[in-house]
């Protein structure tokens, strides 16, 4: 009769704040992120005390390796209608033009090929080849342009001074300055003038790249008269 | 996953509304968040790089002249080198160790590159091997302590500005325009620092030779190329100084 009755006390817990915490953390970090860009070889930058930020728009990003191979990305502007992919399509018209001028092989691109050409963040293929290049699957692209897997990666570059024979890392970076003068952002700025005043070009080497293999790019970069430019850095904090 | 609860319905209280409890479980929902947070959290990059920004000459040779218009007695040549491994392939070796070499004003002083007495050795070898220190303690050491002292009648005026600039006295703006006048005022006695990197000099030290350029307030710098009495001068020194 008198027995004690034991409540069986239920173990489900609440999720419900969790989830509420969760997706909010979540929102927090789709809104934020801008996602790591696929790059061919993975570089260590040296730390400076610089604190002027990289511009995440209407940026050429010169990435070197330590052995002379040289990459480029290509961010256009934050306006839609020079957007990165419209930019990257130019700049692939106006390079095999180029090419043309100074070649007997001449190079053309199908329609198909410039669209793959504007996806890719990162490129670095010679021009002769690059139209096999773009007919490849992705995963095969890949595997072209990363170094440790095919030793010819990366865009031809010589210490040519030679304007009238440019090299294909000349004949890319004067694509680039044809295009950036036409692409301007909402208030107006071009990508011209942030080449000019060395906002809109990056170079990207590791800290322990030989010097003489970033003076190939600076001495050719300095041939194009383009004097000004900015190294890649991350930050380091100095204690005084 | 989702309960529904039929409490209250023993069976007495006819007639009453059956209440409903819902009970639905989120666990599985905070699962998947959890997972996408995961993911994001690992895709994003939240440190963006910072960026140094130099200017050098044009390639065209009409800067000879103007080259030369260095003031010797105020240029001070820093040359940077590194140590390597043999390489490795094709691949250049891993950077043992950095070094940073300066002189003052003409390489091997006034008299030049000269070895009169004949005994294979130079006769005035004026560089001096030095590191990059930054402070300690506060206070410059090594190559910032030399800079600054060469520098001192900028950096003072700079770091009073930094003061105020600290105390919230003038605003950013005021701060970095102030400086850069400071930095560029020919009244003030500065010097040229002449940056050279060996070939095998890492590009790290190159950029910290940069940045001793910034944190110094010095204004007057270009990177140029290493010239004959610029290895004379290091094979001299390495010579007498043999690197273990």
């Amino acid at each position: 009769m008198g027995r004690v009755k034991i409540k069986r006390k239920s173990t489900l817990i609440d999720m419900t704040a969790m989830s509420d915490v969760t997706v909010l953390l979540l929102t927090f970090f789709m809104l934020t992120s801008t996602f790591l860009q696929k790059e061919p070889v993975i570089v260590n930058t040296p730390s400076s005390v610089s604190e002027i930020k990289v511009p995440t728009s209407e940026l050429v990003t010169i990435l070197v390796d330590q052995e002379r191979r040289v990459f480029i990305s290509i961010a256009g502007s934050q306006d839609s209608t020079w957007s990165s992919e419209r930019v990257r399509k130019d700049v692939l018209i106006r390079a095999a033009n180029l090419y043309n001028e100074t070649h007997k092989n001449k190079i053309e691109f199908t329609q198909q090929q410039v669209n793959t050409f504007a996806k890719i963040n990162m490129f670095g293929y010679p021009l002769a080849s690059l139209g096999e290049f773009l007919d490849q699957p992705q995963s095969k692209q890949d595997e072209l342009v990363d170094p440790s897997k095919n030793p010819n990666a990366g865009i031809p570059i010589d210490d040519n001074k030679d304007l009238t024979k440019p090299n294909e890392f000349q004949i890319w970076m004067n694509a680039i300055y044809n295009v950036s003068r036409d692409v301007m952002d909402k208030d107006g700025k071009t990508f011209e003038s942030a080449i000019k005043k060395g906002e809109g070009i990056a170079i990207k080497a590791d800290k322990e790249t030989p010097y003489e293999v970033v003076h190939v790019v600076m001495d050719n970069l300095q041939t194009l008269k383009m004097n000004r430019f900015s190294l890649m850095t991350a930050l380091k904090s100095e204690e005084e | 996953m989702a309960q529904i609860e039929t409490g209250g319905g023993d069976g007495k209280g006819k007639g009453r509304q059956k209440k409903m409890q819902i009970h639905v479980d989120f666990t599985p929902m905070v699962d998947m968040n959890m997972l996408l947070i995961t993911f994001f959290m690992l895709c994003t990059t939240m440190i963006k790089s910072q960026t140094l920004q130099i200017s050098l000459p044009t390639n065209e040779k009409v800067d000879q002249a103007e080259q030369n218009k260095v003031k010797q007695s105020e240029a001070i040549t820093i040359i940077v080198d590194s140590d390597r491994d043999e390489p490795d392939g094709t691949k250049p070796g891993r950077v043992k160790k950095n070094y940073v070499y300066y002189y003052e004003g003409k390489p091997g002083g006034e008299m030049g590159i000269v070895d009169n007495d004949g005994n294979g050795m130079l006769d005035n070898n004026n560089l001096k091997e030095i590191e990059f220190l930054g402070n300690v303690n506060g206070q410059a050491q090594g190559i910032r302590a030399i800079l600054r002292e060469r520098n001192k009648q900028v950096v003072e005026k700079v770091d009073k500005l930094k003061e105020e600039w600290r105390a919230k006295k003038i605003t950013d703006e005021q701060y970095q325009e102030t400086a850069k006048q400071y930095r560029n005022d020919s009244t003030l006695k500065r010097p040229t620092v002449i940056i050279k990197a060996t070939a095998a000099a890492s590009y790290e030290t190159l950029v910290n030779a940069l940045d001793e350029m910034q944190i110094n307030s010095i204004s007057k710098y270009q990177i140029d190329n290493l010239n004959a009495s610029d290895s004379a001068l290091l094979l001299d020194y390495l010579k007498a100084h043999p690197r273990n």
